[in-house]
């Protein structure tokens, strides 16, 4: 399902000067913006940028780095110690992506999903309400943890039916901490060359700013793209093959 | 024992005495030091007698409290110059198992069948324990831990808020539903009030601060008296930063769907009024028709109905005499009020105790007041930072701190103003 980094929508955006108007409504006084629920970035009216909402589900065992990758990658405040999320928690973030072809830009809305390991094994309907209506998954190892690595195709096939139409995404935490690390590169590329997904390093214990989680949003954005503009053209097909029968009917 | 101004929690099963965990102070006690604290406490069961607390020379202090007779809780204090006062640490044991209970239900504590095993689960309470042990002296203006009221901030002109909060509860097929801001409660339905026990509130309300990070959750919890046994849903949402809405309910809506189809249909119309209400509570707790006297340094009224309490520490004073005192820090005035409080309700006024949840077993705060064969209704103090006055009425407790050019004399009525102007203003 994966596409190629780069080929819908214009990579390192963040970095282009025409993006900077965009990319300000997001930011407020160099940090990220907080929004509430009720709120979205602001633009001019004459703008016109249409805002896309998707559910990504960030799944992995406890301690891996769950929280803290919600955290990351809307900009918050990092996690220093390591508490149980208890419940499900939802982080709400915007982000501006240029597609190539036509130009245009929108604003996806991400809410990233988070339940702690323990609430989802004490509690059974945590897993099913994750996984309502949801657009794509995380999955998560911990380059510390070689456990958690040799879980993951197990994790991915526990939670995923074949049906399941969601883009999935491996993220690797903890990779600042290289001196621990217990997986290996080539760990890693087997890994992906068997499961055909893309594997994603994040690290450090700090969000440091829009150039550390631009690859993994604007991948997330691109697959998520793709994905919806495949369903929609399977829909066109769908209902022009529908309408002829109809046709057929009435003749 | 402990070094001043240090605090720690230690949490031992109550028949055999194997730590469970310890937090708080970086620095832990060592075994032998646990050990001995358990030791005494069952020395003193042996022979009838409750251990329930001691204090040293300096002013440190250790408390014990045992409940449902399977876990002890202690807490152990350090002296030095902001010395934690007994029913502080008596209310964080409170606090403490009422956490604990709503994270992981009443039968998990309560019968323990595997220690090895209730040592894992009880890490998932750690945030709200650590919370609780930060915030017992840096409340920021939130006094609920002691008083075991809920903290209110009281909106003006809000008749539109109740009525959208009361049918969004009841569209997520609730009837208890809750907005905060800031941490505090601005508006929350009948039932909220009438049905859920303060103490469960104020856990409630530790638990929604908690989660004042995230967009919205989704989050299991167990009433401590209500429901101990069976986990209900805690849904939130942070509609503005600083504002969250919040309900108890079943097993529908779920979190997806109250949040798509709910949310901005009874919310978004509100957005401005909304975003009014957090202006005015960034400026005051109290709304713009209040006046207070310039002269107030502080202030803490509790309704003792409805157990509420609104904590008030103006930022800055309006109208003041050029000749007037520079205001106390607030971090300064909110420890005294707090000193304050703890002095009258352990000494004259009836501390909001009262519930009937609160054990039994638990020894009255102090045998001072006993003696007497009425009630004192006020009572004042005067230090050389401040002074204080407390009044009390069936309905209401005022507690005030004003700065020293107040004549003595003159502070029984500047209380009872500052009682009706705020009563007037905010029906509260
Ligand atoms: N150095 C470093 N530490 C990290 C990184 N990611 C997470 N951590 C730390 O790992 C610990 C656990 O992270 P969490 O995000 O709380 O774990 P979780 O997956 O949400 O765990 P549960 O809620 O129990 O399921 C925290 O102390 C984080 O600070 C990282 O990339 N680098
Ligand atoms: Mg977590």
């Amino acid at each position: 399902m994966s596409v190629l980094p780069g080929s819908i929508i214009v990579s390192h955006w963040h970095r282009f000067p025409d993006s900077k108007e965009f990319f300000s409504r997001i930011l407020h006084k160099k940090r990220r913006r907080k929004f509430g629920l009720l709120e979205a970035p602001m633009m001019p009216p004459h703008m016109n940028v249409d805002t896309i909402r998707y559910k990504v589900f960030i799944s992995g065992k406890t301690g891996v780095g769950k929280s803290a990758l919600a955290a990351r990658l809307a900009g918050l405040d990092f996690p220093r110690m390591h508490y149980e999320t208890t419940g499900i928690e939802t982080t709400v973030t915007f982000w501006p992506v240029k597609l190539k072809d036509s130009e245009r830009v929108l604003f996806f809305r991400f809410e990233f999903w988070d339940c702690g390991e323990s609430a989802m094994r004490r509690f059974d309907h945590m897993l099913p309400s994750c996984k309502e209506q949801v657009d794509a998954m995380l999955f998560l190892f911990s380059f510390t943890d070689r456990g958690s690595f040799e879980d993951l195709s197990n994790q991915i096939s526990r939670i995923t039916e074949s049906s399941d139409r969601v883009v999935k995404l491996v993220v690797g935490t903890k990779f600042d901490l290289f001196m621990h690390t217990d997986v290996t590169e080539s760990d890693v590329t087997r890994f992906k060359e068997v499961w055909g997904l893309p594997v994603f390093r994040v690290g450090g214990d700090v969000s440091a700013g829009l150039g550390e989680v631009a690859p993994l949003l604007n991948a997330l954005a691109e697959d998520l793209w793709h994905q919806d503009c495949i369903a929609a053209s399977s829909v066109s097909i769908a209902t022009a093959a529908l309408s002829q029968t109809d046709t057929e009917i009435i003749v | 024992m402990l070094q001043a101004e240090a605090l720690q929690l230690l949490c031992l099963t109550a028949s055999s005495g194997v730590p469970l965990f310890s937090r708080g102070s970086s620095k832990q006690l060592p075994f032998s030091i646990i050990g001995s604290l358990n030791g005494v406490h069952m020395f003193g069961a042996g022979h009838g007698a409750q251990l329930s607390s001691c204090e040293t020379e300096h002013g440190s202090r250790v408390v014990w409290r045992v409940f449902q007779e399977s876990l002890m809780l202690i807490a152990v204090s350090g002296g030095g110059g902001s010395a934690i006062s007994e029913l502080q640490l008596r209310r964080l044991l409170e606090n403490v198992w009422n956490c604990m209970v709503m994270v992981l239900g009443q039968d998990e504590l309560a019968n323990i069948r595997n220690v090895e095993r209730l040592k894992r689960e009880v890490r998932s309470c750690y945030h709200l324990i650590d919370m609780l042990l930060e915030r017992i002296n840096d409340g920021q203006g939130m006094m609920g831990y002691l008083t075991q009221c809920a903290d209110c901030v009281p909106l003006s002109n809000s008749g539109r808020v109740q009525e959208t909060l009361d049918s969004f509860t009841q569209a997520a097929d609730s009837e208890f539903g809750c907005l905060v801001v800031h941490g505090r409660v601005a508006h929350a339905t009948e039932k909220w009030w009438s049905r859920l026990a303060p103490q469960e509130v104020v856990v409630l309300l530790a638990l929604v601060y908690s989660l004042s990070g995230t967009s919205s959750c989704d989050y299991p919890v167990f009433l401590p008296q209500g429901s101990p046994t069976v986990a209900i849903r805690l849904l939130c949402f942070q509609l503005l930063p600083g504002v969250q809405v919040c309900v108890l309910c079943g097993p529908k809506p779920s979190l997806y769907q109250a949040g798509k189809e709910l949310l901005s249909r009874f919310w978004s119309p509100l957005l401005e009024t909304l975003r009014g209400c957090l202006e005015q509570t960034d400026r005051s707790i109290l709304p713009p028709s209040v006046n207070l006297r310039w002269d107030v340094q502080a202030l803490l009224l509790i309704n003792r109905e409805s157990r509420r309490a609104i904590t008030v520490c103006p930022r800055v004073r309006g109208g003041a005499s050029a000749n007037a005192t520079p205001l106390l820090s607030s971090a300064r005035r909110l420890e005294l009020l707090t000193h304050f409080y703890t002095f009258a309700v352990t000494r004259y006024f009836t501390s909001e105790d009262v519930s009937p949840a609160s054990p039994a077993s638990e020894p009255a705060p102090e045998d001072f007041s006993q003696g007497f064969t009425h009630v004192p209704v006020q009572c004042y103090l005067v230090t050389d930072e401040c002074k204080c006055y407390g009044l009390q009425s069936p309905q209401h407790q005022l507690y005030l701190l004003t700065d020293l050019s107040v004549p003595t004399f003159a502070l029984r009525s500047v209380a009872t103003q500052t009682l009706s102007a705020i009563t007037a203003a905010t029906g509260f």
